[in-house]
């Protein structure tokens, strides 16, 4: 009928396509780091906040958790605090700007495929992530005799079920705020009050009833995911199954949410 | 082959009735205009052309294909450029970065520097875009809308909201881009906007075409209406003019006619004959937007469609 028939362009997907989310990865990457609040709030809070506090309160020792320094409970808890506020944080917010602001939109209607799309702003996300997570190991290491993971098998596993999962809770958490003005204030809120709630900056009793309502939330149960594999502990094992499995399940509700009611443009008025 | 073509265009928002059996075909290489108020269904029409709504019924080809066929819609969006009604454009980015970072969407893009230069940001090209003025990031956008090289370009309201120097520079740009022979559908609910711009235009009122046709001939203008208002006196009532008038508004009265001498000769005979003097006497012939704000109103007075946008 006409030349679409003869060209590979139409087919929506080609080989190249790789090369497209590399390009991609390219601009949201300078994206994040041009744009400078969004670096300070992620990458600079979590590296700011484990200096302060291994400064300050470091060497003090949590009698209910084996009596360990809380320096050593900090290093894995900012690590777990790193992923969070990239793959949650970040990510809803960012989506909800680029939603309301028109950017989803012209990007849908550009011939960038759909995929190429969303798979680079997780790829970038997840740059963003595993930054600081090694800026977090490196200054547990070398600034307070953190060890690293004994078990870094385990500990790949487990950033890998945190990564796609908050990921997944973070698009998901997008598609219920409304505008772009709450986007920034209602995600941080809604993760501080979790992260405070889960014992990130005091550590929960684990018989408290503080810790029976977080755990409810995926958030304590990935901090302590990301815990165990530090421990070198007979009989202890660094594979938190339970808290990893808890973890899971609320990235695939998130994800099932997320493809229901994820929006390219604002909602008509 | 027409660059667009439209066949009873149904699209609904729950109840809202937002698109209502259109019809039109826009002609390769021409300017169309879609004109109408807030609400009109311009956006949805357009968004339909996009593939980026699916119609509820009817026929639609934009340069060949179905729209809203997902395996034509990378074939159509190499082809197609768009701009939005909100300047959609990341502001710490600079000129050139948001412009080579889109070109890399398209298979044959236009070069980075011919864009830069074609809408006037040569001297803004390493500027981050929150620095640059509201005519200027306008510019950028139909830049973005134009850097894969498009057949066929949409521009919903592009000059809303800029001022008059930054519309005109605006119109230049579109002007130079249909001359290239690209195909511009364009949205708009400014008058002298399809006047300067378009050769064919179709009028939208709550989702339904009023009217359809070259600016000048909107409405039956083309025809030469003239139109003949005076206030009359306090003791003279409607009913005692010579001719019946085509429109009252209390004591204001208007003729709208084509033979405008004959008119004014049997009233004129009449008032001076009763010695009655006729205040605020006025000739003239019907502008475009008294033609665009009569056919809209008409549509609104039926009280059919809806308004969302």
């Amino acid at each position: 009928m006409n030349e679409r028939t003869d060209t590979s362009a139409h087919r929506n997907f080609a080989p190249a396509d790789i090369r497209l989310v590399a390009h991609q990865v390219r601009y949201e990457q300078m994206a994040f780091w041009i744009n400078r609040a969004g670096a300070i709030f992620t990458v600079g809070f979590s590296v700011l906040f484990l200096v302060l506090l291994g400064a300050s309160a470091g060497n003090s020792r949590i009698s209910y958790l084996g009596n360990i320094r809380l320096v050593q409970y900090y290093v894995p808890g900012f690590v777990a605090y790193g992923v969070m506020a990239a793959c949650f944080d970040m990510l809803a917010t960012i989506l909800v700007v680029r939603r309301e602001t028109g950017l989803l939109k012209r990007l849908r209607l550009s011939p960038l495929p759909t995929w190429v799309l969303l798979v680079s702003i997780f790829v970038s996300t997840m740059i963003v992530a595993l930054v600081q997570v090694v800026l977090l190991l490196a200054i547990g290491r070398y600034g307070y005799a953190v060890s690293f993971p004994h078990a870094w098998a385990a500990f790949a596993v487990v950033l890998v079920v945190g990564i796609v999962s908050f990921s997944a809770i973070g698009v998901a958490f997008s598609t219920f705020i409304p505008n772009q003005e709450s986007a920034g204030p209602i995600t941080s809120a809604v993760f501080f009050v979790l992260l405070f709630l889960s014992g990130l900056w005091f550590p929960l009793n684990p018989k408290s009833g503080l810790a029976k309502f977080s755990n409810f939330f995926p958030v304590h149960h990935f901090i302590r995911a990301v815990d165990a594999p530090f421990k070198l502990q007979p009989g202890v094992s660094v594979w938190a199954w339970h808290d990893l499995f808890v973890v899971a399940i609320w990235g695939a509700v998130a994800f099932v949410i997320a493809l229901r009611r994820f929006r390219w443009a604002p909602r008509r008025s | 082959m027409p660059a667009i073509s439209v066949k009873h265009l149904r699209k609904s928002y729950g109840d809202l009735r937002a698109v209502d059996d259109v019809n039109f075909d826009v002609e390769e290489g021409e300017v169309f205009a879609l004109l109408g108020p807030n609400g009109a269904g311009k956006t949805t029409c357009i968004e339909v052309f996009e593939g980026f709504t699916r119609r509820d019924g009817g026929d639609v080809r934009v340069l060949g294909v179905d729209p809203g066929q997902r395996n034509d819609q990378r074939w159509l969006r190499n082809r197609i450029g768009v701009v939005l009604q909100e300047l959609a454009v990341e502001s710490f980015f600079t000129v050139r970065q948001v412009l080579e970072r889109n070109a890399g969407f398209y298979p044959a893009p236009r070069p980075v520097d011919e864009v830069i230069e074609l809408v006037g940001l040569r001297e803004k090209a390493d500027d981050k875009i929150k620095k640059l003025s509201g005519g200027q990031q306008r510019r950028l956008d139909v830049g973005l809308g134009i850097i894969g090289n498009p057949e066929l370009l949409f521009l919903d309201e592009p000059t809303t909201g800029l001022d008059p120097a930054a519309r005109r520079t605006t119109w230049e740009l579109i002007r130079t881009l249909a001359s290239e022979g690209t195909t511009v559908l364009l949205s708009s609910h400014y008058m002298d906007e399809v006047e300067a711009l378009a050769q064919n235009v179709a009028v939208l009122a709550r989702g339904h075409i009023v009217a359809n046709g070259s600016p000048a001939s909107l409405g039956g203008r083309d025809r030469g209406l003239v139109s003949i208002r005076f206030t009359l006196p306090h003791n003279v009532s409607v009913a005692e003019l010579p001719i019946t008038p085509s429109h009252v508004d209390g004591a204001a009265v208007e003729f709208k006619t084509d033979d405008d001498l004959a008119v004014l000769n049997h009233i004129t005979n009449w008032a001076i004959q009763h010695n009655l003097s006729l205040m605020g006497l006025s000739v003239t012939r019907e502008t475009l937007e008294d033609v665009y704000l009569a056919l809209t109103h008409q549509a609104s007075d039926q009280g059919e469609g809806v308004d969302h946008e």
